[in-house]
């Protein structure tokens, strides 16, 4: 600019071509070329918060279907020599020599004066640890018998990294096997709550008129209920003996079917404005059936919001499972899940003196918190051009 | 004691079926001292108790002489719970003293002539805690104007009133003494009267007067009923007569704490009666607390707070699993957790349900050697030492040493851990073939597993029955949980399609020869391992099916001979055979009994450290008189 | 104003209807009622006596008549045994569990279910208001992100734990009695100061417990409103002519950002409330919620019912008064004659 003061009026005698002008570098060429799929992942990927948070719920997820053999015994095998036994501390070094991971052999005996177990260290016992072993058998997915796990304690020795509880049941096999339940039941949930809200949601965006407010008011109507008694009413409303595998399903669905309205309302607007973009009129005008527009124009836009949204609404449900099985309204022994562990912590007194016990609270809060990093993640990339 | 009254007592004794009941010492002997900080438009002390008030012998149960004051603190899980104070109280017309022998309470004396008329003689001068005498018109008022009006009481006399369906003849014979007689010996009467919520054949006349058809103002108490919400007399007599319940702030009592009409639903203040009938030997009126203060807590935070120190005296909600929490409070905030040990016949036991429908269930079970080996393939020893630190003792369902009835061979029979012996005796009924698992196989071609049922609260039930899975998994019986509600356990049994529940054991474990042993013969149709025959009695073979099963038949005989029964030697030999059929049977499968109970006592003086804990006989602190009880200053 | 303000409540009264009735099919869902079960009982344990008195109370409170009819004396609309005797006219129902009318069980915990949802809002919206702003204004600072993370760590933590937690530290530090609304000794006194006192330092736990899950909400919200204003046109000419920073916040963006704050309450109240029920039970507080819970095992039906239509009707005065407020603000709304929904 300065320049500009003092020079006379400047004119590039270069010819100007507005097509070489306008060439794309390769950079810009893919940007504009990706699918809008693409962009929202490469979006995605600088949020750098979310993308850990999803890797860590991939770790989690694993457990779904690999507990057996992630887990160092079953969630119900017992050691009747260690009740109520603390976290053995795991170490690597024995007499300043580097022995790998191990844990050393425990004794125990009641101290009757305090009426509690007492467990001392024995030095004297290495116990190292052994990876991809045989130990305790177990049932694979039900089905066939199997002892090989990823890791095991030594031969006969014990490993209880987070303590055992009452019964001598280890804590880290219940959480991991816990895993199953606790993490399939907001997937199933949100998958009912999914299908609900886009339908009702569906309907009242795209027909608009009676529809639309009819549908507006039972929303209004849902989310006016309060959740959680509504939960409560209902799963008490659960024929208690049922079988675990229906109480889990008729939790999941008790779950799904409370949690529509917000998504119905997400969709509702949504196809709402997108109805009044060009291309979906012109789809209209061109005589294409509801259908075909709903399914094929209008869809794509809001997928990606939808995910954002039922991401957010996933951790919700685990909270919402914990709650009831805490209260003793949802899943009970020998079913397992992080609820039904962190019943054994009911009485806070008792955490005071095993405070172990409280172990099932450390994968809900990380798996709360990643489902909602990665929530908002979603959302943040969910409208890439932005 | 006066002569007069020696005489009195002396001379039924001779036709006495039942121990003599009396009362010690007498009025005459004592220096009455008042009680400090009572209103001051009370009659003076000798006004207030009878003129001759039952005289408590502190230094003879080796208990001490207290002083009076103070409240005790202390929580209940639900506001109904109110009513404890009236089984803690335990004041009875007669009841169970620290023996378990019956003796007279509010009564004076009581004559029994052979086992069939029985004379209760009230204390002269005896009032109920408004200051109104208390006597032979409230027994009336009870027998003919309430057991009798069919408005009331639409479906007339309670069983214990009834020999044979017939009815007593109650006669008034002056102010203080009422007579009952029947045409056979009633042995269930007393006993019925002792219980921890007994049915109070006595009812304040001059209070409930007013509400009553027969004797009150129509107008008034048409307003009443309004008032209350209720519709009819009949309704709102019923609401306002809750002896037991204490609900109404209003209906005068006998009980040592009565109810105040301050406090709400979450609190609850319980004042002393001013007209309590007991006294201790230095004159002192019981009882020596001034107030009992129920709170209602939830019954989770009950053992926190009591960890607290929010409590004086607690037993109720907490459980075994709570004593490491208590003990590790007790330095800090200076009590002490005394463990008392469960009265009943067995923490819990596995029921096999004999009446169950499915007829090769029914067969199954009704094997004496497939019961035997389930019993002998149980590791009580590690059970008891999992969930009781091996502080319970181990063994059948049955009655324990603390009872007179006690035979060594009751508990141990069938009861050792032998799964070789149980094998070999499932063997011997023919199920020999095993799957792949290792369970055998029923005659029907199914594995042998066995669904237990539980009414879901108590969650070492659960615990044990995980126990008892893994040494059944060895004798070839694959045990599944169930948890399920009391309610549904209930209805399954009723439609015989419970197969096993678990339950706690026999509620009376320590019973005497006076005690009825209806808990011993399918005589109740709640019972979940026979409900149909039980059935059948309580609808005199209108209901449920008739027994059909040699020892059953057998329970059933001896349960009838103890009901026309005279004599003690008679009752200890039917006692003695019932529980031996029960051992030798092994009809209920006991694991673990006297349990340790935790009760925390805060600066509380004359609470055992050792006791039984009960509920019938013993109404939880009743039994150890929670009247004597004080605080050291 | 007047005239949106009675069509705002004349809309509510088909949306509580459907609500009652709605209601009312989920307590009247498990198998039996209260006294049909009450009757299996007795009946089993030979009480013969009671059982004919719980036969009078099934056709006294109409639990024999066919559901839609049942719904219906509930409601009022239907004549009963005793006439037109229900919720319309004034009659709450009867609990079977305490024997008395509804009224008296849960009449002395409305205020205070009603005192905690209050402190609670009041509590977040403090807490989440200067932080909201902080974290706008300061964005992707560490102040930003520890206050984020703070919240959502109280989001993620299961509410019912960190409140049995905070309960026992608060009793060790404080020696503040464990659950509660107040120290035993006040709960039937009068008023004074040192029960107020008590109440105040009970409700802390409590407060901070329902609080949390609601404060991480309302920041994310805040935040995110106000910072799509900040960088709107008007602010950065604003800054352009040297206006100052902070009369440069409040002037506009914040207001603007205001509007879906206060809108917010409408999604806060059924969430606070339905966090209150549940750490109630768990707390022993005084509150609808203990009551709730023991009313549903129960089956105590009118008395559950009642509960959980209080709680919905809370959450409509709740998203009244949100919508009120919005109008206030907002004067489109208010104009437009249409509620924000």
């Amino acid at each position: 600019m300065t320049d500009a003061r003092d020079t006379t009026h400047y004119v590039n005698p270069a010819p100007f071509n507005p097509i070489e002008d306008e060439v794309l570098t390769p950079e810009q060429e893919r940007y504009y070329q990706a699918s809008q799929w693409q962009i929202m992942w490469w979006k995605f990927k600088t949020h750098k918060l979310a993308l850990w948070s999803g890797v860590v719920l991939i770790l989690f997820y694993l457990c779904v279907p690999f507990a057996e053999v992630i887990a160092p015994y079953t969630p119900n095998t017992r050691d009747s020599e260690y009740l109520y036994a603390p976290p053995q501390a795991l170490h690597f070094f024995h007499d300043g020599q580097f022995v790998g991971p191990f844990v050393y052999g425990q004794t125990s005996e009641v101290d009757l004066t305090n009426m509690k177990w007492v467990f001392t260290d024995d030095p004297n016992q290495v116990q190292p640890l052994r990876f991809f072993c045989f130990g305790t058998e177990y049932k694979f997915w039900g089905l066939f018998d199997a002892n090989f796990h990823l890791v095991c304690p030594a031969e006969g020795g014990t490993m209880f990294l987070l303590g055992t509880d009452r019964l001598g049941r280890d804590q880290l096999s219940g959480l991991i096997y816990g895993a199953r339940l606790s993490l399939t039941i907001g997937l199933v949930g949100v998958t009912i709550s999914i299908v609900l809200g886009l339908f009702f949601g569906g309907i009242a965006g795209y027909f608009g008129g009676v529809a639309d407010s009819l549908i507006q008011r039972l929303i209004e109507i849902m989310r006016s209920l309060p959740e959680l008694p509504l939960w409560m009413a209902l799963s008490a409303a659960l024929p208690v003996n049922w079988s675990p595998v229906w109480i889990y399903l008729g939790l999941t669905i008790i779950l799904g079917l409370l949690d529509w309205p917000g998504l119905a309302r997400a969709v509702r607007s949504k196809l709402l404005s997108l109805r009044e973009e060009e291309y979906a009129r012109a789809a209209v005008l061109m005589g294409a059936k509801p259908q075909r527009v709903i399914t094929r124009h209008l869809l794509p836009g809001f997928t990606s919001h939808i995910i954002a949204s039922a991401t957010l609404s996933i951790p919700s449900m685990i909270l919402g499972e914990t709650a009831l099985s805490f209260l003793n309204l949802g899943l009970r022994r020998p079913s397992v899940s992080w609820g039904v562990l962190l019943n054994e912590a009911q009485n806070i007194s008792v955490v005071t003196v095993y405070p172990w016990l409280m172990a099932p609270v450390i994968p809900i809060i990380i798996v709360v918190l990643a489902f909602n990093f990665l929530g908002d993640g979603l959302r943040d990339a969910a409208d890439p051009y932005k | 004691m006066t002569m007069k009254h020696i005489a009195k007592l002396v001379l039924p004794a001779t036709v006495l079926a039942l121990p003599l009941l009396f009362c010690a010492g007498a009025a005459s002997a004592l220096d009455l001292r008042e009680t400090p900080g009572l209103e001051a438009d009370l009659p003076p002390i000798a006004e207030r108790v009878p003129l001759q008030p039952l005289v408590v012998d502190l230094a003879a149960k080796g208990r001490t002489v207290g002083q009076h004051g103070g409240t005790i603190n202390t929580m209940i899980g639900r506001s109904k719970d109110v009513r404890l104070i009236n089984a803690w109280g335990y004041s009875r017309l007669v009841g169970y003293d620290a023996n378990l022998k019956l003796v007279a309470d509010l009564l004076e004396a009581v004559e029994v002539e052979e086992g069939r008329i029985f004379t209760l003689h009230t204390r002269a001068g005896h009032k109920w805690s408004d200051g109104a005498p208390f006597g032979a018109e409230d027994m009336r008022y009870y027998f003919e104007d309430v057991a009798s009006n069919e408005h009331l009481n639409p479906a007339g006399l309670e069983p214990f009133m009834l020999v044979d369906g017939e009815k007593p003849t109650f006669e008034v014979l002056d102010e203080t003494t009422v007579r009952y007689t029947w045409s056979k010996p009633n042995p269930m009467f007393l006993p019925e009267l002792a219980k921890s919520r007994p049915p109070f054949i006595y009812r304040p006349a001059h209070y409930l007067k007013q509400f009553h058809e027969k004797y009150g103002d129509p107008a008034e108490i048409e307003k009443l009923a309004e008032e209350q919400k209720v519709r009819g007399w009949a309704p709102l007599h019923n609401k306002q007569d809750d002896l037991y319940g204490a609900q109404n702030p209003d209906e005068p009592s006998l009980q040592p704490w009565i109810r105040t009409a301050t406090g709400n639903d979450r609190r609850f203040v319980l004042e002393r009666n001013p007209f309590y009938h007991r006294v201790d030997s230095t004159g002192q009126q019981l009882p020596y607390v001034d107030r009992v203060i129920m709170t209602v807590v939830d019954g989770k935070l009950i053992p926190a707070k009591t960890q607290a120190g929010e409590s004086e005296l607690q037993a109720r909600n907490l459980s075994f699993a709570d004593i490491t929490v208590l003990k590790q409070g007790e330095a800090q905030q200076g009590y002490v957790t005394a463990l008392w040990s469960n009265s009943k016949g067995s923490e819990m036991s596995i029921l096999p349900n004999l009446t169950v429908k499915n007829p090769m269930w029914r067969e199954l079970l009704r094997d004496k050697r497939f019961r035997h080996a389930l019993s002998l393939g149980i590791d009580r020893q590690m059970i008891n030492r999992t969930l009781y630190f091996g502080l319970g003792k181990i063994g059948n369902d049955t009655v324990l040493p603390a009872s007179p009835l006690f035979k060594e061979e009751f508990r141990t029979k069938w009861a050792e851990y032998d799964p070789d012996k149980a094998n070999a005796l499932l063997d011997e009924i023919g199920l020999t073939e095993t799957n792949s698992a290792g369970t055998r196989m029923l005659p029907n071609g199914q594995p042998l597993e066995i669904i237990i049922e539980t009414a879901g609260e108590d969650s070492s039930q659960v615990d044990a029955l995980e126990l008892v899975s893994e040494t059944w998994r060895e004798i070839g019986v694959k045990l599944f949980i169930k948890p399920s509600q009391r309610d549904i356990l209930r209805e399954r049994a009723i439609s015989g399609d419970l197969v096993m529940s678990v339950w706690s054991g026999f509620e009376n474990g320590i019973p005497t020869s006076e005690m009825t042993p209806d808990d011993f013969a399918p005589v109740h149709g709640d019972r979940l391992n026979w409900h149909s025959w039980g059935d059948y009695y309580e609808t005199k073979g209108e209901g449920g099916e008739k027994p059909d099963w040699a020892p059953a038949e057998r329970l059933m005989e001896l349960y009838s001979e103890w009901l026309v029964s005279t004599s003690e030697e008679q009752r200890t030999s039917i006692w003695e055979e019932m529980l031996s059929i029960h051992a030798e049977e092994t009809i209920h499968i006991g694991l673990v009994s006297e349990v340790p109970q935790p009760v925390v006592i805060k600066d509380l003086k004359n609470v055992p450290l050792k006791a039984f804990y009960g509920w019938d006989p013993g109404a939880h602190f009743g039994l150890h008189r929670m009247d004597e009880f004080y605080f050291a200053k | 104003m007047l005239d949106y303000i009675l069509r705002r409540i004349i809309t509510m009264v088909p949306t509580l209807l459907v609500i009652s009735f709605l209601i009312f099919l989920i307590i009247e869902l498990p198998a039996g009622d209260y006294i049909s079960n009450q009757i299996a009982a007795l009946r089993s344990s030979g009480e013969a006596s009671a059982v004919a008195k719980l036969e009078f109370l099934r056709a006294e409170f109409a639990l024999d008549r066919p559901f839609l009819e049942r719904y219906l004396i509930w409601v009022g609309l239907w004549s009963g045994p005793h006439g037109f005797d229900g919720l319309l006219q004034g009659n709450w129902g009867w609990s079977f569990e305490f024997n008395k009318p509804v009224e008296e069980v849960i009449g002395p915990t409305l205020p205070m279910t009603i005192i905690l949802n209050f402190t609670t809002i009041l509590f977040v919206y403090i807490v989440s208001f200067p932080i909201g702003i902080y974290s706008a204004t300061r964005q992707y600072s560490w102040g930003d992100y520890g206050f984020t993370f703070l919240g959502y760590i109280g989001l993620a933590t299961p509410n019912f734990l960190l409140g049995l937690i905070l309960l026992y530290l608060f009793n060790r530090w404080f020696g503040l009695s464990i659950g509660g609304l107040m120290a035993s000794e006040y709960i039937d006194q009068p008023w004074s100061m040192g029960k107020a006192l008590s109440v105040l330092a009970h409700l802390v736990v409590p407060t901070i417990v329902i609080g949390t899950a609601g404060t991480a909400a309302m920041i994310r919200r805040l935040r995110a409103n106000l910072l799509d204003e900040l960088h709107r046109q008007y602010v950065t000419t604003g800054r352009a002519k040297g206006l100052k920073e902070r009369k440069l916040l409040v002037k506009y963006p914040l207001r603007m950002a205001l509007n879906p704050f206060i809108s917010d309450i409408g999604n806060l109240i059924p969430s606070l409330v339905s966090g209150s029920v549940i750490v109630s039970v768990v707390l022993n507080l005084p509150t609808v919620g203990p009551v709730l819970l023991s009313a549903l095992q129960s089956q105590d039906q009118f008395l559950a019912g009642f509960v959980l239509l209080f709680v919905a009707g809370l959450t409509l005065v709740g998203m009244l008064v949100s919508d009120l407020l919005l109008a206030v603000l907002d004067p489109r709304i208010r104009l437009g004659g249409r509620a924000a929904s």
